[in-house]
């Protein structure tokens, strides 16, 4: 019987994206000291906070301490694909089990990670499946630049162009880049309906404060008539951007922190007792609280952190959590998860629509057709005598 | 752009001695919408699959039922030794793409979709290059026609050339059987 379970806790809570990666760490925090009060003295939770600031090769190194020297045989953590890309041989190597909370772009099932962020269907195939019959179908493409970037905006592309739409221009910056005034400067050139962004934290902040410029100078660029979409957008980073300044501009994402739900209420009463009144819950906080209940009470039913044992733990187990009942599917590794479409509004989100629980499909399976045999290139040689 | 490859509804054989690879496999192909058969037996050439995986370290000549230059589906190698000989193996078979053993299931999706477009340009270039042979195979029968247009129209060699060409495009004939239209005694248009 297990009598310590140690876990690893990886977010960058400095760097780039810190807002992120301490709304990540939190959520885990908060889990921890309840699950620890909840389950008493025979069994300890043993968290390893670790920092990598954003760099790709802290993530390894830290990772490997935890798993090698720490013990762990679970970490809970990275934000962006990139370090979870670094990380992930890490965990092969000494069979470990990632658990990674943040929406990402999909094409990826790793045995050794465990997907509870939203992949494309669950996020930007549902946007814009709302967005381009009801806004219009003239996108501009604006990301970072890296797979988040590149595979979000290589998608939008294929969805926009497959429903007779067009992308009116694209543009990637470096991650922390905020020199956003070309970017700005063809947004007010072409003209689009709606501008979708996969940037991240410092030059999403600076390219939204300039949007919202735009939108005072030109009223063609209101976020009425030509809002910002992302699916990665959440309440932490708007005091960051400056309450007020996003404000219509719209998000993706599996939670937000106004949803009326009695789950929902019984975390925010738990993150106010913890973090104070003030505290808005973002999705990356909840799902990282929800992953690790997830991950702590399966090791707990199966009495091992054998991340074999609890992942057979995790089968047809359902958890109830704020982002609705919380399963893991055996083949993917992955969650369903709900959608909800979000409009800023001050320091929160108005949620204006909403689905159930879609299951993860990674790969994007379902909405292709299937192919036949006879599809598949078989050589048709002529005969040449 | 090209768009995102997808495998749903491909067959895939997997020749290879089932246990932890297969099972990997199977898995994740499983994820991309394949249908899994698992096998180690000679593959029927009668009854091809889409896809074929074969394990490079165990498989034997007779395995695949064709040469490499007419392989008739993608092929991917699974291998975990660096033998040459298995790594040769594995290039006269025609392997399109290879996945190391043990199995890491990111290397999955990228084999596929290498193995396919692969497996694609080859076909591609070995039926160009059928079309070119054939054509140089007919090289002489459209010398003589050209010779015979000369004559006929007192022209130059270019501009019966040209003449010929026009003629084929007008009947919707290569060259070469436009050649062999007029030498077996058809006429041309005039002009």
């Amino acid at each position: 019987m297990m009598d310590v379970f140690r876990l690893g806790v990886l977010f960058s809570t400095s760097g780039d994206y810190a807002a992120i990666g301490s709304d990540c760490r939190d959520g885990a925090a908060l889990a921890i000291a309840e699950l620890q009060a909840e389950i008493g003295r025979d069994f300890a939770i043993a968290p390893i906070f670790g920092d990598p600031a954003g760099s790709g090769a802290r993530y390894i190194d830290l990772a490997r301490r935890m798993v090698a020297e720490d013990g762990c045989r679970h970490i809970i953590g990275t934000v962006t694909s990139q370090a979870r890309k670094d990380v992930i041989p890490v965990m092969e190597k000494h069979d470990g089990q990632l658990w990674y909370v943040c929406p990402y772009e999909g094409f990826e099932a790793n045995g050794n990670v465990i997907y509870t962020g939203a992949c494309p269907n669950q996020h930007l195939i549902p946007l814009f499946a709302h967005l381009l019959p009801t806004q219009g179908r003239r996108v501009y493409l604006a990301g970072a630049n890296y797979v988040w970037g590149w595979e979000m905006n290589r998608l939008a592309r294929e969805i926009v162009t497959e429903a007779g739409g067009e992308i009116v221009g694209e543009r990637c910056l470096p991650i922390g880049d905020t020199d956003i005034g070309r970017l700005v400067a063809e947004v007010e050139a072409r003209r689009p309906d709606f501008v979708l962004s996969n940037m991240l934290g410092p030059s999403n902040h600076a390219f939204l404060r300039a949007m919202r410029d735009l939108g005072r100078r030109d009223p063609r660029f209101t976020p009425e008539r030509c809002p910002v979409v992302s699916c990665d957008l959440t309440e932490c980073e708007l005091p960051d951007i400056g309450l007020g300044v996003a404000d219509g501009q719209l998000a993706t994402a599996a939670y937000f922190d106004s949803l009326d739900t009695p789950e929902n209420r019984a975390l925010k009463a738990r993150v106010a007792a913890r973090f104070g009144t003030e505290r808005r819950v973002s999705s990356y906080f909840a799902t990282s609280y929800a992953t690790v209940r997830l991950c702590v009470e399966a090791a707990v039913r199966c009495g091992s952190d054998d991340p074999a044992h609890v992942r057979a733990a995790l089968t047809d187990h359902t958890m109830p959590s704020a982002l609705g009942p919380l399963r893991i599917d055996d083949a993917t590794n992955h969650t369903g998860l709900p959608f909800h479409l979000g409009r800023i509004a001050g320091d929160g989100f108005e949620v204006l629509r909403s689905q159930p629980c879609i299951a993860a499909d990674p790969y994007l399976v379902a909405r292709r057709p299937l192919l036949s045999s006879s599809h598949a290139l078989k050589p048709q040689l002529r005969i040449v005598s | 752009m090209s768009p995102t490859p997808h495998f749903k509804g491909f067959r895939a054989v997997i020749l290879h001695r089932p246990g932890e690879t297969t099972e990997r496999l199977a898995r994740q192909l499983g994820l991309l919408g394949l249908r899994v058969e698992e096998r180690w037996a000679p593959l029927d050439a009668a009854d091809l699959p889409d896809l074929v995986l074969v394990d490079a370290d165990d498989g034997w000549s007779g395995l695949l039922p064709w040469t490499p230059d007419l392989k008739p589906v993608p092929l991917i190698a699974l291998l975990g030794s660096e033998a040459p000989g298995r790594i040769a193996w594995a290039l006269d078979q025609g392997a399109d793409a290879l996945i190391a053993k043990p199995i890491a299931s990111s290397a999955i999706y990228p084999a596929l979709v290498m193995a396919e477009r692969r497996h694609a340009e080859g076909l591609a270039n070995a039926q160009r290059m059928a079309d070119l042979h054939e054509r140089i195979r007919l090289r002489p029968l459209v010398l003589g026609a050209v010779q015979q247009v000369m004559v006929e129209r007192r022209c130059s060699e270019e501009e019966a050339h040209r003449a010929l060409r026009r003629e084929a495009m007008r009947r919707r004939l290569t060259l070469e059987q436009m050649a062999a239209a007029l030498l077996s005694g058809e006429r041309m248009k005039a002009g």
